[in-house]
């Protein structure tokens, strides 16, 4: 019973980011589409919240539901002159289909080829504390730069969205 | 002692500081290259001071190793000794003399800078080329030097002739250097050495000697002008008139005397090495004067009596004095750098360079007339001038050594040179006046000049003490042939008065007038001082001259301009080869890649999105041959 | 029913591939950003399935998709501001407005 619930959990959130991200693909309007985002960004936090890794999903809360997807959310509204301009047209791109369907059967087939079916999932899973504690040892010093990639970033997107007079 | 390092440092410096400025701040930085030049005289003077009284050798001497090849180290090396004491103060001094003047002379051109710059790197070389211990370094800097003259000769470059002047300079002095490169080539492998401690005293065989020193003297041939390699030093008086002074007639033509002087030992050993340089001294004095009498530019006067006079430094050598030459050298250095002073003041007077404009110049420009005679007379080889002491020792050396075929051309040679500097003289300060509006040289310009006069009124007299100190004989000439060259000399004047001088005077000119009436009409016209050659005493002379220029324009031009003509031809020939086959495969070549180009162009389309979909397929490729490979 | 690493990779896998297509076939700069994300959210879905079945302990998985968020989460910012930034020169955030490269 105690692997019963996680399945049942994990099928749940698969089809729903399976299904955000079809509809992300297939709505006309990029404010949807947005939206869409939004869900399988949710969807995705909790399936890392079923993978036991809970500090990743409240990052994927926070970051990509909380800020990304408000960015974007901006960034459409800032460009968009008209409210019809939200509305793409939908082109069949047959060449990108095919391209994206093969990768994504090669992946298939690596992973059948590489990984039997039925892997247990191991019980010990450790908590968000002891992630917390390797998080500032072992890995100080990329965390470290991390941060800095951020603030680089940070001056980047300001420097290029800066205003007219420059 | 290390401070002599600083002698050719003080200039080079100056230079490179100079070099990589703009140019109003190099124009302004010119008193620096004057205080470096100044400085290094006074670093002269003090090495000369420490290596009195001479004659000892060597007094200092350091040397840096730049490069091993195998096991032997390449070094180079200065060494203080007599020798190069005196050089020393002989280029610090007219290098002195001339960058002060060049202060008024140059004022007035924009690129002042660059040629301070430039004339202070001659200068460091020059010092570099006396100091030096070593074949190698004395090489290095004779290149240097060659360049500096290349640059000052083509200063105004925006002229054509200043230009192609540069450019024959440059490219003569080559042949010669070449002969200098593969000397070295030899000296190395014979002697598997370049300082001279060590080449000198090898034990050369005749035939190796005889091959390094032809060598050598081909070289010493092109920097000092001798014949038939002296077509380029006439033409060098394009050049500013002080850079002319320092490098084509005091220090630089004169570096080619100082190679044979410092390489002597292996002309001696040699023997017929001797004889070849004493003919080739001969001939070039001999000719080079007789070329000098048919000028009109006062600047080719000079540069034909320098080469004349460095005909006589080969006498010298060829007759095996070593020190005559050097003694000739450092009197000329000093004599010619003081007309070529003098003629820059001139020209800045009469605002030409052509003697048949000049005349009354000695009312207007009484400081320059008078340093002028100063060199005028030692040029000539009158007591107590200096020029009169050196030559006068090279004469008493070749009749010492039995050599009376040399010493009656030599003297013939000292004749002619007394003849062409009373027609210079005459020519320029006596006869009547052309212009009015002439005026001296500025102070700057004078000081030097008269610092000059001085020490060559002078200087004659310490010529045995000169010879004590570098440990040879100078004696004080003997009365025998102190005579026949003052008769030869007083005997040339006096034939240039006689043609030039005497016309000044209305009674002198009528008597020409009477005694040659078929002239009267040309005398009228000034042009008789052509037709003065022809009919007067010179007619014979004239056709020799006109036939030495002509043999000077047709055989030695001739050769010159066939070899450039053969070359031109194989150039031809080359670009033929070059258009039809080497173009046809480059061209071949070059359109297929722009084909291919064309083809591949349109993948730059631009366009993101295609970008993308192109490095997805490739990955998706990838990916695929990794699974077909893996499985 | 049990889970296992398969499906775990199985639905990245697809994601990936969903984000890919967006990706090559949208014209819209802001869609095509988005379609980056998904798919770099897969990988971390990956990096996470990776890191709970093979190496539970150590979290190493887990610790990469920290850093690779981070690097995703620089990317569309500045991704977003270049977009900003075409759009005040072009007046447009379609693609194909930019030819610059055209050789």
């Amino acid at each position: 019973m105690s692997t019963t619930l996680p399945a049942v959990a994990f099928y749940l959130l698969a089809f729903a980011a399976l299904y955000g991200a079809i509809s992300m693909m297939s709505t006309r309007n990029v404010v949807h589409a947005t939206v869409w985002l939004l869900e399988v960004m949710l969807a995705t936090a909790g399936l890392y919240l079923v993978l036991d890794a809970e500090f990743l999903a409240l990052v994927q809360v926070l970051v990509y539901a909380g800020a990304v997807a408000v960015l974007t959310l901006f960034t459409v509204m800032l460009t968009l002159r008209r409210r019809e301009d939200a509305v793409r047209p939908f082109p069949t791109a047959w060449g990108s289909l095919a391209i994206a369907a093969l990768f994504t059967g090669a992946m298939l087939l690596a992973i059948r080829g590489f990984c039997p079916v039925g892997v247990e999932m191991p019980a010990i899973a450790p908590g968000i504390e002891e992630f917390g504690r390797e998080l500032f040892t072992t890995w100080m010093v990329p965390f470290e730069v991390a941060s800095l990639v951020l603030l680089v970033a940070l001056v980047g997107a300001v420097w290029w969205t800066g205003g007219d007079d420059r | 002692m290390d401070w002599v390092t600083l002698i050719p440092l003080l200039p080079a410096l100056a230079f490179v500081v100079l070099a990589p400025l703009s140019r109003a701040a190099r124009a302004k930085l010119v008193p620096l290259a004057v205080a470096a030049v100044l400085g290094s005289l006074g670093l002269s003077i003090a090495a000369f001071l420490a290596v009195w009284p001479g004659g000892h050798g060597e007094v200092w001497q350091a040397s840096v190793t730049i490069a091993h090849i195998g096991d032997r180290a390449i070094t180079l090396g200065l060494a203080l000794e007599p020798m190069s004491a005196i050089m020393l103060t002989v280029v610090t001094v007219v290098g002195a003399c001339v960058q002060v003047y060049s202060l008024g002379y140059m004022h007035r051109e924009d690129r002042i800078g660059w040629y301070y710059a430039v004339l202070s790197l001659f200068t460091a070389a020059m010092l570099a080329l006396v100091l030096s211990d070593n074949f190698l370094g004395l090489f290095m800097a004779w290149e240097v030097m060659g360049l500096c003259s290349y640059l000052l000769i083509g200063f105004w470059h925006e002229q054509e002739a200043p230009r192609l002047a540069s450019i024959k300079a440059f490219l003569t002095t080559k042949v010669g250097d070449l002969g200098f490169m593969l000397a070295l080539a030899v000296v190395y492998a014979e002697a598997g050495a370049f300082d001279f401690a060590t080449v000198l005293h090898h034990d050369w065989t005749a035939g190796t000697a005889t091959l390094v020193a032809l060598l050598m003297l081909f070289a010493a041939m092109g920097k000092s002008a001798q014949f038939p390699l002296h077509v380029w030093l006439p033409d060098a008086m394009a050049g500013p008139t002080p850079a002319s002074a320092l490098i084509h007639a005091a220090t630089m033509v004169a570096a080619g005397v100082f190679l044979v002087v410092r390489a002597f030992p292996i002309f001696e050993a040699s023997g017929i090495a001797l004889t070849i340089t004493l003919w080739v001294g001969l001939i070039t004095a001999l000719l080079a004067g007789l070329l000098a009498m048919v000028q009109h530019d006062i600047k080719k006067v000079l540069a034909y009596s320098t080469i004349s006079q460095l005909g006589f430094m080969f006498i010298a050598l060829g007759a095996g004095s070593s020190t005559a030459a050097l003694y000739h050298l450092v009197t000329h250095a000093y004599f010619k750098s003081l007309l070529f002073l003098g003629a820059g003041v001139i020209i800045h007077a009469a605002h030409t360079q052509d003697m048949r404009q000049m005349g009354g110049l000695a009312k207007k420009l009484p400081v320059t007339s008078l340093a002028f005679a100063s060199g005028s007379l030692a040029l000539a080889g009158i007591v107590p001038f200096s020029g009169f002491w050196s030559k006068d020792e090279i004469l008493a050396v070749l009749l010492h050594e039995h050599q009376y075929v040399a010493f009656a051309i030599a003297l013939l040679a000292a004749f002619v040179t007394a003849f062409y500097v009373a027609r210079l003289w005459f020519r320029v300060f006596t006869a009547p006046t052309q212009q009015e509006d002439l005026h001296e040289g500025h102070r700057s310009m004078l000081v030097p000049m008269v610092v000059l006069a001085v020490i060559t009124a002078v200087i004659g007299f310490f010529g045995p003490t000169l010879g004590d100190f570098l440990g040879h004989e100078i004696p004080w000439p003997a009365l025998g042939t102190a005579a026949i060259s003052t008769v030869a000399a007083l005997g040339g004047i006096t034939l240039g008065w006689y043609v030039y001088g005497r016309r000044t005077s209305v009674v002198n000119t009528q008597a020409l007038k009477q005694r040659f009436p078929h002239a009267y009409g040309v005398l009228a016209n000034k042009y008789y001082f052509d037709l003065t050659y022809g009919y007067f005493v010179v007619g014979g002379y004239t056709t020799l001259a006109r036939a030495l220029a002509t043999f000077d324009a047709r055989v030695v031009d001739g050769v010159v301009n066939g070899v450039a003509a053969a070359w031109r031809s194989l150039s031809a020939a080359g670009w033929t080869f070059d258009g039809r086959i080497v173009d046809g495969a480059v061209n071949g070549a070059a359109s297929a890649v722009r084909a291919a180009g064309d083809k591949v162009r349109t993948l730059q389309t631009g366009s993101v999105r295609s970008y993308q979909t192109l490095i997805a397929g490739a990955v998706v490729l990838l990916v695929v041959w990794i699974l077909v490979k893996g499985a | 029913m049990t889970v296992g690493l398969p499906h775990v990779l199985t639905l990245a896998a697809l994601l990936f591939g969903i984000g890919l297509y967006g990706a090559l076939s949208r014209k819209n700069a802001v869609h095509v950003m988005m379609s980056l994300e998904l798919m770099a959210n897969a990988v971390n879905l990956n990096l996470v399935g990776f890191s709970r079945f093979v190496t539970p302990e150590a979290m190493t998985g887990q610790f990469f998709a920290v850093f690779s968020m981070v690097v995703s989460a620089a990317e569309i910012g500045l991704g977003l501001a270049l977009v900003i930034a075409i759009y005040r020169r072009k007046r447009s955030v379609e693609l194909d407005a930019v030819q610059e490269l055209k050789g």
